[in-house]
């Protein structure tokens, strides 16, 4: 079973995903990406019908690129997640919709200050604090009601994180092993072993 | 569980003496997880239009840029402010457009009307999915409380309230409606329209 | 999705449909519109006509608006009735009401109620039922007073008294047994109020007010909440809360008042002598 969370803290916006990539009840690989650096302070994790995943991340990630190549600038974070989930609600209205849920984690560099979205493949999108999308998702966010905290530094974000990924392992009946976290902040995005 | 339930939300709108007030809770949820906390679903159209949106959440967003493009193509071929009544034809002529294959949303709109001796005029309207238009003189509500929000308003609304008095009417209205929906809470924001201002609260709600 | 233009095409959009039939496919169930249970009825008196109808909608069991009107403008001398889905008889009644105004233009004549009524079913039999529209249409023209009803499918008939909605076997009970012809026209309108008010006090999709319209070949007069027997007694106590009764965490106040500050400019004025 897929799972995605997110957090913001002070300044940043932690991604993090699972790297099984399954097929029915077989596990086919187990050091999947599923995080995508759409431009240098934005993250999309996504989740899905394996095959429409790849098909819409690219997709996505190619039409940011054009806009960056085109405009000389990149989306910010509200903007490219406004357009993603228009072309979404879009899919949905076509015969073969992409099945995709996203979690949107960006950095704005005009006003300084991370966001995070959550978004469905029916295009709903929110701003959020804290996101999950997957069965992790039950445990996760009641965990992060209780922990999260906009003003935690990296350190104590990832501790929290750590709480997240190990109480999803114990108490999931089918948990995925192995996670891959990413960060964007100020700095831009760049991945980091937990 | 109807796609009307699927993520949950409720709207109120009530007429005060020279004011109007419109309120929603700020949940987002997935059938029973919540996900949001806060959503909105109230958007001003002018300064004096405010229109509620309770419903599938896709829709919300959707129809909340449909009608954000509409409103300004008024505005910018007529050069004038779009007003409530002809906002509220709006609103119902596009869900209708929309007769057989709706958007999931039941429209609540709250505003003041210009009146021909330079007055305003309290305003508020409501519709069904597919674009029915309900003016009502006291309340109007719509969302997975509405059945409850009927029965609190029917109680405590009254004629000829002041702003101040609107706000506690209306916020213990949605405030006691949402916590006997499931499906509705998680806090609430309330804007309460007067001829030379829009207060905005956000209140303390139940969070469970 | 075909928003891109400012002009959108008339009639109806099915952008969505693909995106329903996949949610209902997915479990959940499409919501049903707003259906008016209603009482409305028309009947013939010695010079004209007189159209009679409830004012309650309903959303399911819960009563939607206490005060509707369903007595729907088509010209001068034509009312029409609308009971099924609200939005339906709303609007197909503004659609034929805007043509008739049009046709009427183009010919230069009076419109006549046959008509409308062709109009309305013509319109009604090409959506095969789809439009939930059942109407009670009825005016004067150069032929004379003329009364239809036109169900969802299109099919019309022409009577001399007719009812339709929930309450219609209620109201039909009362013009079967007091309809004569040639009634005056005080005699057409108590007649009119007792059908409805059997459609209201027996009919749980009926209710609050009467509203009626009498058209006759000179005049067409519109009695908004011609009887009301159902008003509501004032509140015996006041329900207002206390200022400050509600906890709130945060306020934004946006001012509309547009700050104006008026210059005098010094110096002589000018002389326009």
């Amino acid at each position: 079973m897929e799972n995605l969370f997110a957090i913001t803290g002070k300044g940043y916006v932690i991604v993090a995903a699972d790297t099984t990539s399954a097929r029915s009840i077989v596990k086919m690989k187990v050091d999947e990406d599923k995080i995508k650096v759409l431009s240098p302070h934005l993250l999309m994790a996504y989740s899905g019908e394996p095959g429409d995943t790849i098909q819409f991340s690219e997709y996505v990630e190619r039409n940011i690129r054009l806009f960056q190549i085109r405009n000389t600038y990149p989306l910010g974070p509200s903007a490219a997640a406004s357009w993603i989930r228009r072309s979404l609600a879009e899919s949905l209205r076509s015969r073969k919709p992409y099945a995709v849920n996203l979690l949107l984690g960006g950095y704005d560099t005009n006003k300084h200050e991370p966001h995070l979205f959550w978004v469905d493949y029916l295009g709903t999108m929110t701003e959020v604090p804290f996101a999950a999308h997957g069965y992790g998702s039950y445990f996760v966010l009641s965990l992060l009601d209780r922990y999260h905290n906009p003003e935690a530094s990296l350190e104590e974000g990832l501790a929290t994180l750590k709480r997240c990924i190990a109480e999803v392992t114990k108490r999931v009946v089918v948990s995925p092993g192995q996670y891959k976290v990413k960060v964007v902040d100020k700095d831009g995005a760049r991945e980091i072993e937990i | 569980m109807s796609i009307m339930e699927y993520n949950g939300g409720s709207v109120i709108a009530m007429v005060g003496k020279d004011c109007v007030a419109i309120a929603s809770d700020l949940r987002l949820g997935n059938q029973a997880l919540g996900i949001s906390s806060n959503f909105q679903k109230i958007f001003p159209v002018t300064d004096r239009i405010y229109v509620g949106l309770p419903g599938l959440a896709t829709d919300v967003t959707t129809l909340r840029e449909r009608f954000r493009y509409r409103v300004n193509m008024y505005t910018i071929k007529e050069e004038r402010e779009i007003e409530p009544e002809t906002f509220a034809h709006l609103v119902s002529s596009t869900l209708y457009e929309h007769r057989f294959g709706p958007y999931f949303i039941e429209p609540v709109m709250a505003g003041l009307s210009k009146t021909p001796s330079g007055g305003l005029k309290p305003f508020i309207a409501a519709t069904d999915l597919i674009g029915c238009l309900n003016f009502a003189k006291d309340f109007v509500v719509a969302g997975t409380a509405s059945s409850k929000l009927y029965g609190v308003a029917e109680g405590l609304w009254e004629p000829g309230l002041e702003p101040e008095d609107l706000f506690e009417t209306i916020s213990q209205t949605i405030l006691n409606a949402v916590d006997r929906d499931a499906y509705s809470g998680w806090g609430c924001i309330v804007h309460v329209i007067t001829k030379d201002k829009v207060v905005s609260r956000t209140l303390k709600g139940r969070m469970d | 999705m075909a928003s891109s233009s400012v002009y959108s095409s008339p009639g109806f959009d099915f952008s969505n449909q693909l995106r329903n039939n996949f949610l209902s496919e997915k479990g959940l169930p499409l919501p049903k519109a707003t259906s008016t249970g209603t009482t409305i009825v028309g009947c013939l008196f010695e010079d004209g006509i007189v159209l009679g109808a409830d004012t309650r909608a309903t959303e399911g069991p819960i009563v939607a608006d206490k005060n509707c009107e369903k007595i729907h403008y088509i010209s001068e001398s034509i009312r029409c009735c609308g009971a099924g889905t609200a939005a339906d008889t709303e609007f197909t009644t503004a659609l034929i009401s805007s043509n008739i105004e049009l046709h009427a233009l183009h010919t230069g004549r009076k419109p006549r109620v046959v008509t409308a009524m062709t109009m309305l079913k013509q319109m009604l039999f090409q959506y095969q039922g789809h439009i939930g529209a059942a109407l009670v249409l009825g005016g004067v023209d150069a032929t004379g007073p003329n009364l239809f009803t036109i169900h969802p499918h299109g099919s019309t008939d022409k009577l001399p008294y007719v009812t339709m909605g929930s309450g219609s076997l209620a109201a039909m009970a009362v013009f079967e047994s007091s309809w004569r012809p040639n009634m005056s026209r005080d005699e057409a309108l108590t007649l009119v109020k007792h059908a409805i008010s059997a459609g209201i006090f027996n009919d749980l999709g009926s209710g609050s007010n009467v509203d009626a319209c009498i058209i006759t070949a000179t005049h067409t007069e519109m009695l908004r909440n011609v009887e009301m027997p159902n008003q509501r007694v004032e509140k015996e106590k006041k329900y207002g809360f206390r200022r400050g009764t509600t906890a709130w965490k945060r306020e934004t106040v946006k001012s509309l008042i547009v700050e104006e500050e008026i210059t005098h400019v010094l110096g002589e004025a000018m002389d326009t002598t």
